[in-house]
């Protein structure tokens, strides 16, 4: 009896999952793409990279340039809703690493996805994760609240817009949430134990604003990353000038040049010898250039933290970055390589160094297999740990 | 194994219930290009089938013009899609203008009239190119006074307005006809409906690039594909500047410079050249200035980027533009009064 309901409920789930996957192209789009009835390659070259358009569109605080008195709240709009899973098989096995292996099929993860205005100048974009629990093919998730930020853009003048909240700040250029690889970029993922990613999203609050000339700015206050459970204040800085020649946004036309500066303090880890709070800083140059439908994004940083975060007797400095390649023939197809590289002291973590290759082919605009290898290299204090992970998976948004 | 496909169709199918209420349909969004409702009337210019038919004979009578040389269906002929294959128009004694002639086609249904928007109904359009001195270089007294000694149209006049003529009721009569120039179910509109064959599978994949890649629908939206506003693609920007300032002789207001009001699509096959100058002589020339970003000028619409569009998305756009044109009512010269 409980098979026959199983089989039951799995059927009734599977009718509307099969419309949408013959619904025509014009049809199952997410939240804002759904507001307006356009398709997801309207903002998205191919989802979720942005393309121009999709990256002024963000830059106006979810509005259409030149549009903003015709928008609509969510009140008003169809249902701000959207989902973004993918699920797939997974290879991941490490060399000289405790880190288990994995060959197997598995859900990767779960978006639920809210955007839009909660009234004319200011716009809203909310990413919970729930929690899943880890069982036999399926991957555990923490519940978190990835993203909850207001973003205040009618306040004058193009070059001050507030964004308040959980965000992505704009100092990881390109956006590691709008990615399209699985890979991470392994210098926003350098950091002491304890310490807050560049991939990670953050609490706080972000100015920023544009001109015509091409030139933008973010200046941003965060929360200070630093063990659970210690006093924590909000003394984290950042500063981010770009500036595009040609048209476009950098994103898939013209080209884009940035400057990024970060400064601050966190609490050593737990495990370390008590410590007040300790600096460590990030500067970086990066650059997005286009060539038809070929786009290269290049990354330079350079760190330096304070000893006492690493339990070090000296100071950290690291340098690293990477050089990402994207072809992007179609909407419906998109290949990337990126090699990725961190070189720091060995004592530390040692030099890091991944290649990653791998495409994207995309059957509706909001659905996309994808294939993808890395190869990653970490020569540390305990040797050389290798990791190769290889991924197949359909990642989904609607 | 069964997890995780009882988990991801668990989650589409409930997401999707959440959704699909929102309306996914290509009419679905506020600015989407759905079916078209019907034409709004003005309370104070009702249509009578009198008024329609005396509106169609002033739309043809060149006598409205200065020399009786020039009638609306001159620069806005049937036979040319209710527009003029010329780049710009020619009014009287060869006198040559800086815009195109927009089609009529749909006029009924635009917030605004003319490439800048400086009348805010067809009432008041109607009669603007009698006074103006390139078009038709009438004034409007010296027309209200040739069609009141004309005891055809005096006695028409008389019974629709119930007064002689004057430039209110031409308006209003030749707005009247002009409401009835509705481009009828497109191939387009039949897809809308339900006809999945209406449109070949090529303006299909065009209607995705219209939608998405292209960017069209952010301006081209609603019914007649004209969000009524108005856009700096950098027509006519040459060293330095524009030669045609566009909607900022109206409002003065910088953001206005060299924008124009987004025309509509409805037939647009039929109505070459385009563009406010009429710069650019067919579709596919249209598609690649859009797709190159227009042109770069410190006004240029947010909106406009370069496209990167390949061979094949330019053709699928094509098609799907073709895919609008419907019939059009079949409108013969009428005979005018004496």
């Amino acid at each position: 009896m409980r098979r026959i309901f199983h089989s039951l409920v799995l059927a009734a789930a599977a009718c509307p999952a099969l419309l949408i996957i013959s619904a025509p192209p014009a049809g199952a789009i997410p939240v804002f793409a759904r507001k307006y009835g356009f398709n997801c390659t309207m903002c998205h070259s191919n989802f979720p990279r942005l393309n121009d358009f999709g990256a002024r569109y963000r830059k106006n605080g979810y509005r259409l340039p030149g549009r903003e008195n015709e928008e609509k709240t969510v009140l008003e709009s169809p249902t701000p809703l959207a989902l973004r899973t993918s699920a797939g098989y997974n290879y991941d096995k490490f060399h000289n690493s405790a880190d288990p292996a994995v060959r197997q099929f598995q859900l990767n993860g779960l978006d639920l996805v809210s955007g839009g205005l909660v009234n004319s100048d200011a716009g809203y974009i909310f990413v919970y994760t729930p929690m899943i629990t880890g069982s036999r093919g399926v991957a555990a998730q923490d519940g978190v609240l990835e993203m909850a930020n207001i973003v205040f853009s009618g306040l004058g003048s193009t070059w001050l817009n507030v964004r308040a909240g959980r965000f992505e700040p704009a100092y990881a250029a390109p956006s590691v949430k709008r990615q399209l690889m699985v890979s991470p970029f392994e210098i926003y993922d350098f950091t002491f134990a304890g310490g807050a990613p560049f991939s990670e999203t953050r609490e706080g609050v972000e100015l920023s604003g544009y001109g015509r000339s091409g030139m933008s700015y973010a200046a941003g206050w965060l929360n200070s990353a630093g063990p659970a459970g210690a006093t924590q204040t909000s003394s984290d800085f950042y500063a981010r000038v770009e500036k595009v020649f040609g048209e476009g946004e950098g994103q898939t036309a013209g080209q884009r040049i940035g400057l990024t500066g970060y400064s601050g303090r966190a609490r050593p880890d737990i495990t370390l010898p008590p410590s007040g709070r300790r600096d460590f800083r990030r500067a970086g140059v990066d650059a997005s250039l286009n060539y038809r439908s070929f786009n290269l994004s290049l990354q330079y940083m350079n760190g330096k933290d304070d000893k006492v975060l690493w339990g070090r007797t000296a100071d950290l400095n690291f340098t690293g970055g990477f050089a990402e390649l994207n072809w992007l023939p179609s909407t419906s197809l998109v290949y990337f390589a990126r090699f990725d590289t961190v070189n720091a002291a060995r004592s530390v973590s040692g030099d890091i160094s991944r290649l990653t290759l791998g495409g994207r082919y995309y059957p509706a605009d909001n659905m996309a297999l994808h294939p993808e290898y890395s190869a990653r290299k970490q020569k540390g204090p305990a040797g050389e740990v290798t990791e190769n992970f290889f991924t197949v998976r359909m990642d989904y948004a609607f | 194994m069964k997890k995780i496909v009882f988990y991801c169709l668990a989650s589409a199918g409930s997401l999707l219930l959440l959704t699909r209420g929102g309306g996914l349909s290509a009419g679905g969004g506020f600015l989407s290009n759905g079916i078209r409702p019907a034409v709004s009337v003005p309370a104070d210019n009702p249509q009578t089938d009198a008024k329609i038919r005396l509106g169609k004979q002033l739309y043809f009578d060149k006598r409205l013009s200065a020399d009786n040389t020039i009638s609306c269906a001159t620069c806005h002929a049937p036979g040319t899609g209710w527009a003029n294959h010329g780049a710009t128009d020619t009014g009287i004694k060869g006198q040559v203008g800086g815009r195109n002639s927009g089609s009529i086609i749909d006029s009924a249904y635009m917030k605004s009239q003319f490439w800048d928007g400086r009348a805010a109904t067809l009432e008041a359009q109607a009669v603007g190119p009698i006074a103006n001195p390139i078009e038709m270089g009438e004034t409007l007294e010296n027309v209200v006074l040739k069609l009141n000694a004309i005891p055809g149209y005096k006695a028409q006049f008389r019974d629709v307005f119930g007064t002689d003529a004057s430039a209110d009721a031409i308006g209003k009569a030749i707005a009247a006809f002009e409401r009835t120039i509705i481009s009828g179910p497109s191939p387009y509109d039949r897809y809308l409906r339900g006809e999945t064959g209406a449109m070949p599978a090529s303006a299909v994949r065009g209607l995705a690039v219209f939608n998405g890649k292209g960017h069209c629908s952010a301006c081209h939206s609603g019914p007649s594909f004209s969000d009524g506003g108005f856009h700096n693609l950098g027509v006519g920007f040459e060293k330095g500047g524009f030669k045609d300032e566009g909607r900022y002789k109206m409002t003065a207001a910088a953001k206005d410079l060299g924008a124009f009001k987004t025309p509509g699509l409805r037939n647009t096959a039929q109505t070459y050249p385009y563009l406010h100058d009429g710069s650019e002589k067919t579709l596919e020339a249209v598609i690649d200035f859009y797709d190159r970003g227009g042109v770069p000028n410190g006004n240029l619409d947010r909106l406009m980027v370069p496209l990167h569009l390949t061979v094949k998305e330019k053709a699928d756009l094509l098609s799907f533009l073709n895919s609008l044109t419907g019939p059009v009512p079949e409108i013969k010269e009428p005979e005018l009064p004496n």
